[in-house]
């Protein structure tokens, strides 16, 4: 018997409807966004499972990057905008009162379309968070160092200049710093925002090879304009229109027989 | 058309590319219904000449295979096609290649026809002729349903092949006792059986054909699955 195995890296697909608990990362149940009057994100609910790479697609303002932002109420910080609904994370909704937010966003990392690094050295920056929570341990800081940069694939090329200021470092590289950055402090979740729109093509692929590594340890979250990133690197997709979530399925399944008409005109390129 | 959806692409010249390897596929598939059509003449009208010529225009279907290949990993390497696209895409590269394997059955039909044929073969060649025919309203029907992606007509010719089947046999048997009854004549009647066997290919290659039709529209895989849930991917009950 000749067995058929899948050449791409991608896991068996799950039941998103029906997710166990011990599969589940978050659980986003009947959210809505409003900003001053208008609604942004509309009735969305949805499973994020577990050690998998979730990407959210969409035409520019459907609403994706909202609902990111949401995960790690980053939202908070706009004034007008107006959060009902649910986003739990250990069956813990994260928009209790009683929730910490600096704590959430330790739990649920991010990292964002322009590289970020603070005008500090590669080591400093890394390390940022930990002191933050207090730790100066310079052994400890040393070991999180050499993980976290060997996490986001950086460590060969930056071991020897540690001490460099982060800004001497390619696009690309910045983006990885900023990765290492924010696996540094061991979150479960990590949402990346666009991560490769401003990089170059092979920047683009070290850092989807990466992300393909990042998911063994953590819940993936990605939102992307690029289409065929979406269908290289994620497991399930959610493809949101005008602040609804039209459909949300396995990668393969969404990208070859789309089950909603407005998902094919998006993913082929057609007029809506 | 409408069902292709296919003008709406906002890249025109995407459109265009799409447009034009149907094109092709459309002309292929006239060029390898004509060849059927004349080899079957051929045989039926000792027409020599005509086999000939359907000989000589075999690499125009080659040709044609080969541009319409070209064409498809053009669009695959520049436009990465999705879902629909994607599955017109791959579905015109299998339904090429089974277009071209029709062109060599009929080319070796055309052989067939170059040999002398007297009266006694007469009746055996009749025979040949009904499932010559049946076989090509196959092709002309799967033709017809390409070129509208119409899924009910890709089932109804999904569905003839089970006739040509049977017409098959039955024409090996009667053979068969041909062959017993005068061993002389084995070499004449083996000819025919050939040609047997390349119409009875070719219902295959239709029913192929069909199969892709009913990805490209349903993206559903029919091949190698129970008649019932063939019938179910096409939303029908099973026929027969």
């Amino acid at each position: 018997m000749i067995s058929v195995t899948p050449t791409n890296q991608q896991t068996e697909s799950l039941d998103l409807d029906n997710l166990t608990a011990a599969q589940t990362a978050l659980e986003i149940r009947n959210l809505n966004l409003h900003y001053g009057d208008a609604q942004a994100l509309h009735n969305i609910s949805m499973a994020i499972p577990k050690n998998r790479v979730t990407a959210f697609i969409g035409p520019s303002g459907c609403g994706k990057s909202t609902l990111l932002r949401c995960i790690n109420r980053m939202n908070d910080l706009v004034e007008i905008c107006k959060v009902s609904g649910e986003i739990l994370l250990h069956e813990k909704n994260i928009y209790d009162k009683d929730v910490d937010a600096a704590e959430l966003r330790r739990r649920v990392g991010m990292v964002f379309q322009r590289p970020n690094p603070f005008p500090k050295s590669i080591y400093e920056n890394v390390v940022y968070g930990m002191r933050l929570q207090g730790v100066n341990d310079r052994r400890t800081l040393d070991e999180v160092v050499e993980r976290s940069l060997k996490g986001a694939a950086l460590w060969d090329e930056v071991k020897d200049r540690l001490n460099a200021s982060a800004f001497g470092l390619s696009g690309g590289q910045q983006q990885r710093l900023v990765i290492a950055r924010a696996i540094a402090i061991e979150p479960e979740v990590l949402l990346l925002d666009e991560p490769t729109s401003a990089l170059d093509p092979i920047s683009t692929l070290t850092i989807e090879e990466l992300i393909t590594e990042l998911k063994e340890q953590y819940t993936v979250v990605i939102v992307t304009h690029n289409m065929q990133q979406a269908a290289r690197v994620s497991d399930q997709t959610a493809f949101m229109y005008m602040g609804k979530l039209i459909e949300y399925a396995d990668t393969n399944t969404l990208f070859t027989t789309p089950t909603q008409k407005q998902t094919e005109d998006y993913i082929t390129g057609r007029y809506g | 058309m409408d069902k292709l959806n296919m003008s709406r692409h906002i890249s025109g010249k995407f459109n265009d590319e799409l447009d034009a390897v149907r094109t092709q596929v459309m002309t292929m598939g006239g060029l390898v219904e004509q060849q059927l059509r004349d080899s079957l003449l051929a045989i039926e009208t000792s027409d020599h000449e005509l086999a000939e010529q359907i000989l000589q225009r075999d690499y125009k279907i080659n040709a044609l295979e080969v541009q319409i290949d070209e064409a498809c990993v053009q669009i695959i390497a520049k436009r990465q096609p999705a879902a629909s696209d994607l599955r017109l895409v791959i579905a015109i590269f299998k339904t090429i290649a089974d277009l071209e394997r029709i062109g060599d059955e009929a080319e070796r039909i055309a052989r067939v026809a170059l040999e002398s044929f007297n009266n006694d073969h007469q009746q055996f060649l009749v025979s040949l002729e009904n499932l010559g025919q049946h076989v090509l309203s196959m092709l002309h029907g799967v033709l017809d349903a390409f070129a509208r992606m119409d899924l009910d007509s890709a089932y109804d010719v999904h569905q003839m092949d089970a006739q040509a089947d049977r017409q098959y046999e039955a024409l090996t048997r009667q053979l068969m006792t041909y062959m017993m009854e005068d061993p002389r004549g084995i070499p004449k009647v083996m000819n025919v059986l050939w040609s047997a066997r390349s119409l009875e290919r070719i219902g295959d290659r239709c029913q192929n054909i069909a199969e892709y039709i009913i990805f490209f529209v349903k993206g559903k895989d029919v091949r190698h699955v129970s008649p019932e849930s063939m019938a179910r991917a096409v939303g029908k009950k099973e026929q027969d």
